[in-house]
Parts: structure tokens; sequence; C-alpha cells
């Protein structure tokens, strides 16, 4: 099978800072969403970051920093009624997909307001009418899961497509494998981005596969591959517009390997420790995605005004949804015995009285 | 914008016994197997330069090599396989869940193989399965597994869950010498507790599988728990020692086999029973221990046997809800009152 | 409004960090998000910015310090601790209310179904019915193996249920400590029992103890020795026993002194035995329990029992404890066969030499805290006795007293306080005034033959 390099990541840098993609079927206006979105994935995260340290956020925080166009770029590709179901380092495709940074900060507070009501963390929620299906912890679950909302789909003669990110580390997992080969076999439109951050945790895809790229496993399911920048967003955006006309006309599942780099550790309290010193810096000094975008931005007549303009408003936004979600109230205690089944017919799962 | 440090990465080889919290505790029962005996070796995600997600295995690629402390793939299945074929061959391999929630991704080979193979062909597996377990911590429906009632139910598996630095010590080394496949939980919020913290002893010494601990004894009732319900079980006894009840605490230790003598013993002296553990309820370790309790102390019963476990729900994320989800001391105290009056 | 800043958690299993730096003082302001404060933990080392605006009015802990997760560290005072909903509220087009969350809010649930009322015929026991007729497993079998019906007992359980401790007492005692139930329909008033075996019915119901101390580093724990645990039980059994009162008399013993001094060593001489003030206390006290038998008697239920003999007890002190051998029928004795009996008894009590009806069957004490300095105290009552008299030190003191011609003087005596603890149960105030006043008239006499 094939794997189509053309939206690759450039060979080498010899020194010139990065910018993206220039072919590109984007119109400016959208060119100025996609960097909206990018800023906010980025401080919408840095915000998290900081109500984490002052203990606001009581469960894990985890980054995309350095990583956020895949998620951006390949989410901007999809139509409204399109799905999607990321990893944790995928909320800039959350937040493409209409969810609003409110919901995330409340859900990551642990408020009552959060869309699970203090049930569950960060992006682990879902929004049917968004096309947004939260992902669980067990890593590969969720490519099964998207399989058969494309079976879904089909069965009720819808067309639409869905794309399941998965990362270097989960497709090593039973599940991707059993959804993925599922999906091929019986052609259905998905899309799964392999995000080859290069660190599973601690893990580095070394000790994760013996494929050099992620894309060559597609061979193993009979499914086109392509190689994308994942820190070029426009290269992403085309790649995945590229991948979802194929698979919304029939053509059948497709793996798009985004090659990027996890700045952070695997949680906020990863130290990383099992990083060789100097790597973080460089990809943070000569491929910033978000630098990379600005660039490429200047460079066709954007102004730096217009860009802080964008900036300012995202902050103002961010700043807007995090003092909603803050004065969110925590849930009612008793509300953890509701809703494990239809409390129609089941009574809630109150702990049972002793000796009355 | 705020910065995180890189930590000193420390890799000393530890001391042998010595004040020790309970994951220094398992780190070091691991660590003097491994000396002591070159078929154990360490298996699982993450175990290796970065220590464990939980820092349980810190510093032993140093000390023996990554031949002997084997980072995986995200693959439980090939983790749980992996440590039966090599068990088959001598080794003694020690493999670690990062968290037990990931165990499910492991449970067709290890109770399909793991736990069946002595009785199919006589080829006994010493393997050790264990990882971070519990709730409490704030960390949702993914990461607050008690998986013990998964396991109970499959007949050829050990389960251990110690709540002692000194039995978190001696259970490691005895189930990494154990002929047997033992699931080791360790429950993630006492990993650090400075509560915890003891001297261990210098010496070798294991605690042996299949023997529960009084872990305080009184007249008035009992209390049979486990993991950091055993803390619960203490502070709500402190409280009602001061009301003139007199509660004794059963600290299971082992799961399975289960300590029927210890538990009967206790029972018979104060006929009445308290079963506290974290795991919802239905389906869980209590009813089996009452189960028991009504089968061969029935005679020795004045009361009923109470269960007292977490809501029959998923583990909630939110502090108020986790809370709620599960028993307090406060419930132990309400139910032991009632025990005691009726 | 002041905000609390707190160590954060970094990590699930993480339960403490330590402050590596202060990066702010006391008194300085800070912005929201400004870094506050540095910690190292086991997993990582991290600065943590301020989770509000404002001044930094108080440190808790200095750098260095290891302390838990949540623990507040620090204080600030300030002007924005809290996003203000109101900056929010001004612009309305960003807020909207609540939603109300689907999970979180759903349609109130119907009431989990209520069980089956029990059938209303009367021929279905009830679940009390059942605790008080079927108790448990446990009692039952107990209730077979002693022949007793559980039914007749009134239980302290769960709607009257026999418990397991109701019918262990029960068969212990061989009455009920729970008085059977009464008969329906009681014909006529019971007489009362010849024999009353009964404990006293003033006996308190037992009260929840204390909560035992806890030792802390360095303090040193052993377990109480046989006769300590006795002295213990018997002490505390005594209070909760007798309504005690006690009053204090000081006493001229000069003229004692005197007859002592004189008779001293040709008392040595006869006898073998020093003679001390308490053979003449003891003779006194005797005169005074035959004059005062209420002195001399035992409470048994709603009965008093007169003793015949006046056997007195006197306490030892011990390196170890305490005991109380008892003088039998003391007022047989003269002042030399009463300093006879009672140094023999101490000497041996010393030797542990005492045989075990020598500790029993006192009647009245006597204790002497005044050997040791004390002027007075007020003594315990050694059950079932219903007083006992404390002696404190007998010294000179200045006194005043009177001639013939009525005029006052100071004179230096030998003096003594008295005090007397008593059952008030049995014994009123005036009573006792006259026991003692009789004693004291007794020893201030002089009236002895040695």
């Amino acid at each position: 099978m094939n794997i189509s390099t053309k939206y690759g990541p450039p060979e080498a840098t010899n020194g010139e800072p990065l910018s993206c993609t220039t072919e590109t079927t984007l119109k400016p206006e959208q060119l100025l969403e996609l960097y909206r979105y990018l800023k906010l994935t980025r401080l919408v995260e840095e915000r998290l970051v900081n109500l984490y340290r002052q203990t606001k956020v009581v469960g894990g925080v985890f980054r995309s920093l350095g990583q956020e166009a895949t998620a951006v770029g390949t989410a901007y590709a999809l139509q409204p009624e399109d799905f999607i179901t990321p990893l944790i380092r995928d909320l800039g495709a959350v937040l493409v997909k209409g969810i609003r940074p409110r919901d995330i900060f409340a859900q990551y507070m642990a408020k009552a307001w959060g869309p699970s009501g203090g049930r569950d963390l960060n992006i682990h929620f879902g929004d049917m009418e968004k096309g947004f299906i939260g992902p669980i912890s067990h890593l590969g679950d969720m490519i099964p899961v998207m399989t058969g909302i494309l079976l879904g789909g089909r069965l009720k003669q819808k067309n639409f497509v869905g794309i399941a990110y998965i990362g270097d580390g989960g497709m090593s997992t039973g599940a991707f494998h059993e959804g993925l080969n599922f999906a091929a076999v019986q052609k259905l439109p998905l899309i799964v981005v392999a995000e080859h951050n290069q660190y599973a945790y601690s893990t580095p895809t070394s000790l994760q596969t013996a494929v050099k790229d992620l894309a060559e496993k597609a061979a193993g399911y009979g499914i086109p591959a392509y190689i994308v920048d994942g820190n070029d967003v426009i290269a992403c955006y085309e790649v995945t517009k590229l991948a979802a006309d194929h698979a919304r006309s029939g053509g059948g599942a497709v793996l798009i390997e985004a090659k990027t780099y996890r700045r952070k550790g695997h949680a906020e309290h990863d130290d990383q420790r099992y990083v060789a010193a100097g790597e973080v810096e460089w990809w943070e000094k000569n491929n910033d995605p978000v630098d990379r975008f600005e660039k490429y931005l200047l460079q066709t007549g954007v102004t730096k005004d217009k860009l802080d303009e964008i900036t300012v408003d995202v902050v103002r936004e961010i700043d807007e949804d995090c003092a909603w979600a803050e004065s969110s109230p925590m849930p009612e205690a008793e509300q953890a015995a509701y809703n494990v089944f239809d409390n129609s017919i089941v009574p809630p799962a109150f702990r049972p009285k002793v000796l009355e | 914008m705020s910065t995180t440090v890189k930590k000193e990465h420390k890799s000393a080889r530890p001391e042998r016994g010595g004040q020790a919290t309970m994951v220094e505790a398992i780190r070091q029962g691991i660590w003097e197997e491994m000396e002591r005996d070159p078929s154990v070796f360490v298996i699982g995600e993450d175990v290796g330069a970065y220590g464990g997600a939980f820092k349980v295995t810190d510093g032993l690629i140093d000390q023996f090599g990554k031949e002997r402390v084997v980072d995986t793939p995200i693959s439980e299945g090939a983790i749980v396989g992996a440590a039966c074929g090599a068990a088959l061959m001598g080794m003694r391999p020690v493999a670690e869940f990062q968290f037990i929630d990931f165990i499910s991704a492991g449970f067709d080979l290890l109770t399909n193989y793991a736990a069946k193979c002595r009785y199919r062909w006589g080829a006994g597996l010493p393997t050790v399965f264990r990882g971070p377990c519990g709730s409490g911590v704030r960390s949702g429906p993914f990461h607050s597994l008690n998986a013990e009632a998964f396991f109970l139910n499959t007949a050829g598996l050990k389960i251990v869950e110690p709540s002692t630095a000194y039995d978190a010590k001696g259970l490691i080394k005895a189930a990494i010498r154990d002929p047997d496949p033992v699931l080791y939980f360790e429950h993630k919020k006492l990993y650090r507790l400075p509560r915890l913290r003891e001297e261990l002893p210098a010496d070798d010494y294991i605690v042996e599988i299949g023997k529960a601990r009084v872990a305080r004894s009184g007249r008035d009732l009992t209390i049979i728990t486990f993991g950091a319900m055993v803390l619960t079980a203490l502070d709500a006894a402190e409280e009602l020692e001061r009301e003139g009840l007199d509660v004794e605490v059963i600290d299971l230790r082992t799961l399975a086999p289960l300590d029927k003598q210890t538990i009967l013993a206790s029972v018979k002296k104060t006929s009445k029973a308290i079963v506290l553990h974290e795991a919802s309820r239905t389906g869980g370790i209590g009813g089996e221990i009452a189960a028991t309790l009504a089968e061969e102390a029935f005679e020795w019963l004045d009361a009923p046997l109470i269960r007292l476990a977490s809501l029959d729900t998923p583990v909630p994320y939110s502090p108020p809800l986790e809370d709620y989800y599960l028993p307090q001391t406060k419930d132990v105290v309400a139910a032991a009152r009632k025990l005691a009056a009726y | 409004m002041s905000t609390e800043v707190v160590m954060p958690q970094m990590g699930e299993s993480i339960a403490e960090g330590t402050i590596t730096k202060w990066l702010k003082k006391v008194g300085e302001k800070v912005e929201r998000d400004e870094p506050l404060f540095e910690i190292s933990t086991d997993k990582v080392d991290a600065e943590i910015p301020s989770p509000a605006a404002g001044t930094l009015t108080e440190v808790r802990f200095k750098e260095g310090d290891t302390v838990e997760v949540n623990t507040v560290v620090a204080v600030l005072d300030g002007d924005g601790s809290v996003p203000s909903v109101k900056s929010v509220a001004e612009k309305p087009a960003a807020v909207e209310p609540p939603p109300p969350p689907v999970e979180a809010k759903p349609e109130p649930p119907p009431p989990p179904a209520p069980p089956p009322p029990p059938p209303a015929t009367s021929a279905e026991p009830t679940v009390e019915d059942l605790r008080r007729t079927k108790s448990s497993p446990l009692v039952r079998k107990i209730a077979q193996e002693h022949n007793v019906d559980i039914s007749k007992l009134e239980g302290t359980g769960l709607s009257g249920r026999v418990t397991k401790n109701d019918i262990l007492s029960f068969i212990e005692s061989g009455s009920p400590t729970a008085a059977p139930a009464p008969p329906a329909a009681p014909s006529q008033p019971t007489a009362p029992a010849a024999a009353p075996t009964a404990p006293a019915p003033s006996m308190p119901a037992e009260l929840p103890a204390p909560p035992p101390p806890r030792p802390q580093m360095g303090d040193r724990v052993e377990s109480m020795s046989i006769m300590r645990k006795k002295i213990a039980e018997h002490m505390v059994l005594s209070r909760r026993t007798s309504a005690h009162v006690t009053t204090v008399y000081e006493i001229d013993m000069t003229r004692v002194a005197k007859l002592r001094e004189k008779h001293r060593d040709s008392f040595y001489e006869r006898t073998g035995t020093k003679l001390t003030f308490m053979p003449f206390i003891f003779e006194a006290v005797n005169k005074g329990l035959r004059k005062f038998p209420i002195f001399n008697a035992q409470v048994s239920g709603e009965q008093i029992i007169y003793k015949q003999d006046i056997n007195l007890g006197m306490a030892v002190a011990l390196d170890w404890g305490l005991i109380v051998p008892v003088i039998k029928r003391a007022d047989d004795l003269s002042i030399s066969g009463l300093a006879r009996a009672a140094n023999d008894l101490a000497d041996r009590a010393r030797t542990k030499q005492l045989k075990p009806d020598e500790v029993t069957g006192g009647t009245f004490t006597i204790t002497n805290p005044g050997v040791f300095g004390g002027l007075f105290g007020t003594p315990i009552i050694n059950q079932p006795q219903l007083a006992i008299l404390g002696v404190g030190k007998i010294e000179k003191r200045p006194k005043v007293m009177t001639n013939s011609d009525g005029d006052d003087f100071l004179a230096i005596r030998w003096m003594a306080y008295f005090a007397l603890s008593f059952d008030h149960r049995v014994i009123d105030g005036a009573d006792a005034e006259r026991f003692l006043a009789f004693v004291k008239e007794q020893l201030e006499s002089g009236d002895f033959s040695v």
C-alpha cells in the first residue's frame, strides 16, 4: 500500500525558521480562525496548569504543548456532521468541534456545571450534537467505538466520517488493532490520526514499535496512509481534507501519521527525566506550531496587530469562561448515586441503611 | 508562566530496612529479591528509566540493567502473556500495571491462561502482577479501581493487598517466592502516607500469604477489612473507644485464599461483624466473607452481618461525589453503634 | 476577603511537598497567577502561581519545611481572591444561567419502591417480636444450653432484644441483672426477701469510659500489678457505691503525748514493742464505735447490718502499694494488746507474711497519712464499711487556751487533724459530728490505762 508523504515534515531546517505549507485551499478568514483555535488551545492549557497548581483542578493536567497543530488542523477539516474521538492531548480538536472552554474548565475543576457534573474529569465527556465522543483512559478502546459510530451511521444511511485519534503508545494495544481491522474490512469511513509525539508517558517510540513510521502499519490493514508534518497546521488541514474525501466517497479507512513532539511530560507531575538534555528546548526554539503559523501569517500580509487582537480576544474568552466555571458550585454529594441506570426503572444507588 | 524543574535522578540502592513508606518498602522488597535470585525480573510500562508511574521501580534499571527491567509497549496483554511465558522458562517475573484499572486489558490472559495453567497441565506460574489500586485520590472512573472482585471468582489467582509498610515488603517478597500467580494490589493513597512510615527490620523476612492480621484487638465487635480501609476502621475504632465500645479490626492482607481461621476466631469472640471494603458493594468480597460467617459461625452470631462498601456506581471524580461514594469513618462509626446496640 | 494558599498535590500518591523558596515576602503584593513559591516533591519540582491577587499577609511555613498536601501554607489578603462573577455578569452576553447538566440533574427519579407493608393480620410476628423472641443464633444456643426461656428475659438490645451480654450476665448472676419481665397482672405485692444479696439499688448505670491516654515518645509504659488493679477497682467501686462526706476535727493530743512519753521506755521493756499514738486512737475509736454502732455497720440492699465485732482495719503503706490488715475484735484488746497487734501486722505486711484472713473482715478503717506529714485528707471508704478515719500529722502547734481566770494565753500543744469520711446514704452529718466529737473528747481527756 502507498504512503503519501506530500505533506510530510521538511527534511532539514538548514537554520531557516520553519513556516507552514503555502499551498492551501483555506480562505484568509479561515486562516485567522485556525490561528484563534491554536492560541485558544495553548492558553486554555496554560490556565489549567495554573488552576492545577492552585489546587483548583484536583485531578491531573495533560498538555498538548508543541503538538496543538495536529489536533486543530485535522479537526478543522471536518464537517459539522462528522465525528471525532480525541485523546487527552487533543483539546484543540475538542475546541474546534465547538466545545466551549468553560465546559473544559468546569470539568477539570470537578464542578457541578461541568458536562459530567463532576463525575468524570478533563475531556472525558461527550456531545452527540457536536460530534464529540469523549475518550476513556484505556488507550485504543475508542478505535472500535468510532468504528461502531460509523457502522451505525451507515445503517442509518447517514454520510459522515469520523476521526479517531491515537498515539504511538496506544497503537500497541489490542483494542486498536481489533477496531481498525474491523473498520478496514467494513470499508467504514474511519480516519485514524496517529499522533507520533515520540513518547508514551516515558517510553520512546523505539520501545513501542519496530516500524520507523507509524504509517507503515496501515499496510497490515490494507488501507492507505499519509505522513504529515504535525506541527504545520495547514498541512494537517489539507491532508485530513484528502483523507476525509477518500473516506466519504466510499474508499474506507485511512491512517494519517502526524509527526510531532510532546514538549511537556505525560502530565504535570512528570519531570521528563527520560528526555535527553536540550531536546525539548530544540523543539521549542525551532519547531513550535504556533510560532510557525504566526510566521506564515505575517509572511502572507496579516499584521502583528491583527494577531495580538485575536490573542486579546482569546484571553478575554478564557477569563470569562474560567470565572464562570469557578463560580459553579461543587456537585451535591448525593448526585454520586444517580444515573448508573435509567433511574425511572432502577432507583439511584444509595448506600443501604444499616439495621433500619 | 510557571515552570517545572527536572528532578535530580536518585538511583541509589535503598537501605535494607530502616524508616520506610509503603512505596519504599515495596521497592526494597523487589530490590532484595532481585539481588537474591537472578531469575527475578521486572516488566511493565515505564518501569525502567522513569521508575514507574508511582516510582515503585525507581533505580532498579541502574542496578540490574534493562535486561531485567523491561519497558514494554502499552500492551497489558503482552505484559501478562510474556510474564507467563517467562515463568514457564523458570523466570520469576514481577509485572506492573500502571494503574490496576488497566488490568482489564490483560484480563483474558490472566483469567484464562495464568490462572488455569497448573490445573490443566501441572505448570505452576511463579508470577507477580502488581499495581496501584484504590480510590479517594480524585482520579475519576479510570484510575481508581479496586479490582479484587473481578478475580475472586477465578480459581488459580492469589490476591494480596497490604495496609502497612512492613506487610507491603513482606508480602511482595512472599509473592515473588510463591510458586503460583499472585495479584499484588497497592493502594495508591497509602504509597507515601506519612502515617504509614515505619521502621523495617534489616533482616530478610516475609509475610506469609494467606494470613490475616489482627490490627486492633477488641471484644465488642469485629471490623473485617483490608487496604486503605484498615485506616478508616482504626480511626472509627478509636472514636468508638471513647464511647466505651471495644472494636476489633482484622486486616485481611490476603484476599484469596481467605484466612477463614482468623476471621472466624474473631467473630466467635465478638459475635458481631462489619465487613468493610472500598470496592462497590454488590458482588464484592464482603458478600463472600458474610456468607462464610453465616455458614461457619452462625451459632456464634448475636446480630446480623453488616456490609459497608462503596456505592454500586463507577468511582466519581469530584471530591463531594467521591467522598459520598466511599465509606467514611463516620459511616463506620454509625454502623458500629447500631450494631453494638442491636 | 482573604485567600488561603495550599500545598498542591503534584501527582496522585504524593502526600507532602517541601517549600524550597518563597518568591514573595509578607506584605508584598502579588498578582493572580504570579509565581508565589517553589516546591519540591517526590516526583517533580515546581513553581506555584498565586491563586489570587492580593497582599501576602501570612507565611505559615519557612523554606525547607515539608508539609502535607492541602495544608494552608500562606494567606493572601486581597482584592481579587475569587474570580468575580460580577465582572462576568457585567457582560451578560458571556453568561447564561448554568445549564442543568443532563447527567448531573436527572429528572427527579421516582423514590425507590417501598417494601410491601407488613400484612395486616396480627398472626404474622413483627420484626420487633422476632427480635425479642428469637434474639440471635448465639443467644438461642446459650439459652438452650442453660435451659433459659429467652422470652422471659428483658433485653437491653434493639426492640428489647436479649443480647449476648444480657443472657450471659443472667446466667452468671443466677438472677437477672435485667429483671425478668413483670407478670402481666401482679395480684399482690411480694414480700421482701429474707436474706437480701442483691447489690445496692443506688448503683448508677455504667458510664462510658473516657478515652485512655496514649503514651508519647519517651514515656514508660508498664502493666499494673495485680494489687494495683485490685486497689483501682476497689477505690472506684467505693466512690460509686457510697455517698462520701468528710468532716475534720482538730484534736489536742498533748495528754496522750505525755502519757506516751511517760511510759515509752517501760512499755518497750514490758511488751517488746514501741508505744505510738495509734493504740490510743484505736481505743478511742473502739469506744466511739460501741457508742455509735452505725459506724460499725454495713449496707445490704435496703437493709443495714450492725456488726457484732469491732474489727479495725489499719492502712499500711507499702513500697509496692497499700494493704489494710485487720485487728480482729479490737475492743477486746488493751493499749498494749493494740500496740502489739498493730506493730505485728504492719511488720508482716511489709515482709509479705500476712495470712488471707488477716486482711479481710474489717468493720472500720483507720489510715494514718500523718506519718508522712499530711495534715488531713479525705479518705475513701473501704467497702463494705461505712466510715474511715484519717489521722493527720501530730505535731506541736500554738494553741489559744483559756486559764481558770478566763484569760486567754498561747500554749504549745500536740495537735492533729482527724478526718472522718462517712457514707451519707445511712449516716447523717450530725451522727458523724457526734462520733468524732466523742473520739476527740476521749483523746483529749487522756484517760487511758497503759
